[in-house]
């Protein structure tokens, strides 16, 4: 399955990217991925691209954890604005019989597609620079409701155990003669949507009947009583988040509100 | 189905943020309700889990194959807790594979989630309005129309989002002429997936029927 890669293998590196403090981090990288959202204007293509690429380069990931995980989706937004230069725009650039590239077009997909990549370039970044546990604390101490924080850790939790089953399970199936008779017709075969209605269905009830166990032992171990405050931090050992951390928020958040100011000034020339 | 980062205006995506905020905290204030609302935290997150990992599945059709949103299905399943669930199941979709994205995933949760209790209310409907149909049927249509539905809606929401905000050079006609078309193209993949829907869950009736009436219901 796509979801079972090493998603924390570059974790332990020590740039100033992974020692930044994951509330600034968040906050810094999410101000910029929207600043970078509303860039409208051609002239500020270059300078958010740059911002991603030293951004990245801070952080020391290998090349090759970008172009990984960029596969999959540019292949979706590849077939998503290829048309743009072919359909969009009146400066024609270049013809042959009916086809034409026009410039506001491919302007726009150029656009789409910087804007696709400094975002998604910001988003590895923050998971693969950040482990996911200090990710979903840090979202907590933002704000994030107690309700999601916990859904958000036990399905984590469970996933890649449940991701398992459903490959035992598929295995099965398919040793027993599932998928084995070929069919040429375009047709839905009644007896295949049950077979599979049935094996999803089936990893429903296990996980379901898991998680009264799960609930059981988180039950013993005090969960959904109220918590008392835990004093073991004391004023003189507080950790401090280190100027280094504080220079990247600053400078993420500068640079955020430089992009847009850039953007609406730009607009109105 | 999912809007990737990079295509949308910035004010769709703040507001699709806005949106979901909203019914993430109607559905908590719905979930809070419950006598014990903890007690059912770990068997949506699971559930939130097992959904994640069994939208991988195609349904073969020869000689191709579909893909399954099943927001729907969730829907029926885990009620109120189903919009929660997906705007966990695309954030872990948008941070481990980058499909859909984090910029969008307020559009995204909107576009899916809605749909989602539209679903479970329909399914709902089988108390009062489906009382007088024989045997398993009444289950078996608001399901069908609960999983149809629920692809319905968030086909119909991601075309006029990704239709009318990419900068395409087509008139408001041609759009709206390429919205419906691509509407009614899906009929068939809503007729699917709520057939599929109806499936399941009449299989989960025979098995496990506690799992259609306990979790996220208020």
């Amino acid at each position: 399955m796509v979801i079972l890669t090493h998603q924390e293998a570059y974790i332990q590196l020590a740039s100033p990217i992974h020692r930044w403090l994951p509330q600034q981090k968040l906050i810094g990288l999410f101000a910029l991925m929207f600043a970078f959202a509303a860039v409208r204007q051609l002239a500020l293509l270059v300078p958010m691209l740059a911002v991603t690429a030293v951004l990245y380069g801070l952080s020391q990931l290998p090349i090759s954890f970008l172009g990984q995980r960029l596969r999959y989706p540019g292949m979706f937004i590849l077939a998503v604005v290829l048309v743009l230069p072919l359909a969009s725009g009146e400066t024609v650039l270049w013809q042959w019989g009916w086809l034409a590239v026009r410039q506001e077009g491919l302007q726009t997909m150029g656009l789409v597609l910087g804007r696709f990549l400094s975002i998604l370039t910001l988003g590895f970044i923050l998971l693969g620079t950040t482990p996911f546990l200090s990710l979903i604390k840090a979202m907590r101490s933002l704000g994030l409701p107690a309700i999601l924080t916990d859904m958000t850790l036990l399905s984590y939790r469970y996933l890649y155990e449940i991701a398992d089953t459903l490959a035992i399970m598929q295995q099965a199936m398919q040793l027993r003669g599932f998928g084995q008779t070929r069919q040429r017709r375009l047709r839905l075969d009644r007896r295949v949507l049950q077979q599979l209605a049935s094996l999803i269905g089936t990893l429903l009830i296990r996980s379901y009947e898991r998680s009264e166990r799960v609930y059981k032992a988180m039950r013993l171990r005090g969960y959904g009583r109220p918590q008392e405050p835990v004093k073991t931090v004391r004023a003189g050992q507080k950790r401090l988040p280190d100027k280094v951390g504080w220079a990247l928020t600053g400078a993420t958040l500068s640079l955020a509100v430089g992009f847009v100011v850039a953007e609406v000034a730009l607009s109105r020339l | 189905m999912h809007i990737p980062d990079g295509i949308l205006p910035v004010q769709v995506s703040a507001g699709g943020y806005a949106i979901a905020s909203l019914v993430t905290w109607y559905s908590l204030r719905q979930i809070n309700r419950k006598s014990d609302p903890t007690a059912e935290i770990p068997k949506a997150s699971l559930l939130t889990a097992a959904f994640f990992v069994g939208s991988s599945i195609y349904i073969p059709i020869p000689p191709t194959s579909i893909h399954l949103i099943l927001n729907g299905l969730m829907g029926v399943v885990l009620g109120y807790f189903a919009f929660p669930a997906i705007l966990i199941g695309l954030f872990f979709q948008a941070l481990i594979i980058g499909h859909g994205g984090l910029t969008t995933l307020g559009v995204n949760a909107t576009m899916m989630g809605v749909p989602a209790l539209l679903a479970y209310h329909i399914f709902q409907l089988r108390h009062s309005l489906g009382r007088s149909l024989p045997g398993t049927w009444g289950t078996g249509l608001f399901a069908f129309l609960g999983g149809a539905l629920g692809l319905g809606l968030a086909a119909l929401v991601f075309f006029v989002l990704v239709i009318t905000t990419i900068p395409s050079g087509f008139d408001a006609t041609t759009e709206q002429t390429a919205i419906v078309g691509l509407s009614i193209a899906h009929i068939p993949l809503m007729v699917i997936e709520g057939a599929f829907t109806a499936t399941l869950v009449l299989f989960l009736q025979r098995v496990k029927p506690e799992l259609l009436e306990g979790v996220g219901k208020s």
